[in-house]
């Protein structure tokens, strides 16, 4: 390798970093909200965050007041003995992400709620949630509403 | 549970298969018979126990009955609602509320799914939806809600307590509604989706996380039976 392309394959790398700004690789894959019947007044958001090179934790989550009043990091959890089971919900503080893993808000697990629908969620809509996390600071993400998984 | 049924089926067609080769081998042709009778013998016990194909649901030994339950159907006026399907149909109820924002409308979405893949014969099945936070679903709330899923969703709800709370108990499942002081509510309630037959028997009941495939096979085996 000449000196020359050393020199672009260390500015193609810089520009790269920089591109990834605070988020240190970071990803946010298959975000998804389910249909919403009209009256329905709650929604939830799944997704998938793909881990960068650090151990990082997901804190929050806004929407736009079009979508909903607020947004909140939610957990199904079961609770009760063998055969007499319920599930419900519970507000969670923070979901971690490990390094180079992943985490996964999907149906029964973690989840983003969404309280007091603006409007019902239309399918072949999408809508911008803006997640925060605790290194890789705030990233939006496109949430695409479908009826099913 | 049911995995290893279709395995059982097919092994011993294999070692019956197998069998022929031996044949030329006349020093042992007295006992060979034997061994061919008792592989076939085995081989129809266990064809027997086959052809009644597994459901991937949870099934109650005994067989719990929810015919003597009634609720108030408020997508027809009110009138009370036997929990039992029509003839040769199934019905499926579910105890939830229209708030949920996570495992109702999963479970909906995926029965949904499960009916709309058996195409004509999905035909044949109601959903009846019971809510257990009758405070905050209005009947048109209600109605509205489980029939975006399914046109002709049944929505049943009633504000007595003590009658809700009977009628979960039957279909044993349980919820409990409570009120935080900041006035938000919690509600935490049994994720179990039962499927009734005519005489108000419970054939399957289908925990959280039940796949629509499996739904869709279940439903497929027990209209199956219905016929």
């Amino acid at each position: 390798m000449n000196r020359t392309s050393t020199v672009v394959l260390a500015l193609g790398m810089a520009l790269a970093l920089t591109g990834c700004g605070g988020n240190a690789g970071i990803q946010v894959e298959d975000a998804w909200a389910r249909t919403s019947a009209s009256i329905q007044d709650a929604g939830a958001v799944y997704l998938t965050i793909k881990g960068g090179t650090g151990a990082d934790r997901l804190v929050g989550a806004a929407v736009p007041s079009s979508v909903a009043t607020s947004a909140g990091l939610h957990e199904t959890v079961t609770e009760g003995d063998e055969g007499a089971q319920m599930m419900m919900m519970q507000e969670v503080e923070g979901i971690d992400v490990p390094a180079q893993g992943e985490a996964k808000l999907e149906p029964g697990g973690y989840h983003i709620m969404l309280m007091q629908l603006a409007e019902p969620l239309e399918t072949g809509s999408q809508f911008t949630v803006t997640l925060t996390f605790e290194n890789a600071g705030t990233m939006e993400v496109v949430v695409e509403v479908r009826e099913d998984q | 549970m049911n995995q290893p049924v279709p395995n059982a089926c097919i092994e011993p067609m294999v070692s019956v298969e197998a069998k022929p080769v031996a044949r030329g081998e006349t020093a042992t042709l007295r006992t060979k018979p034997r061994i061919l009778i008792a592989c076939l013998v085995g081989l129809l016990l266990l064809l027997a126990s086959c052809s009644e194909p597994q459901l991937a649901g949870m099934v109650r030994q005994p067989t719990p009955n929810v015919a003597d339950v009634t609720l108030p159907d408020v997508t027809n006026g009110g009138r009370e609602f036997p929990t039992i399907a029509q003839e040769s149909r199934l019905l499926a109820v579910y105890f939830g509320y229209t708030q949920c924002p996570d495992i109702c409308p999963t479970t909906m979405a995926d029965l949904r799914s499960a009916v709309e893949d058996l195409g004509t014969e999905g035909d044949r099945i109601d959903v009846a939806f019971v809510t257990v936070d009758p405070e905050r679903d209005t009947p048109e709330r209600l109605a509205s809600y489980i029939q975006a899923f399914f046109d002709d969703g049944i929505a049943l709800r009633t504000e007595d307590p003590a009658r809700l709370a009977k009628a979960a108990a039957s279909f044993g499942t349980i919820y409990e509604v409570t009120k935080a002081d900041d006035g938000s509510i919690d509600v935490a309630h049994s994720t179990l989706l039962s499927v009734i037959d005519s005489q108000g028997n419970i054939l399957v009941q289908w925990p959280f996380g039940t796949t629509a495939d499996d739904m869709r096979s279940d439903l497929k085996i027990l209209l199956k039976r219905r016929t």
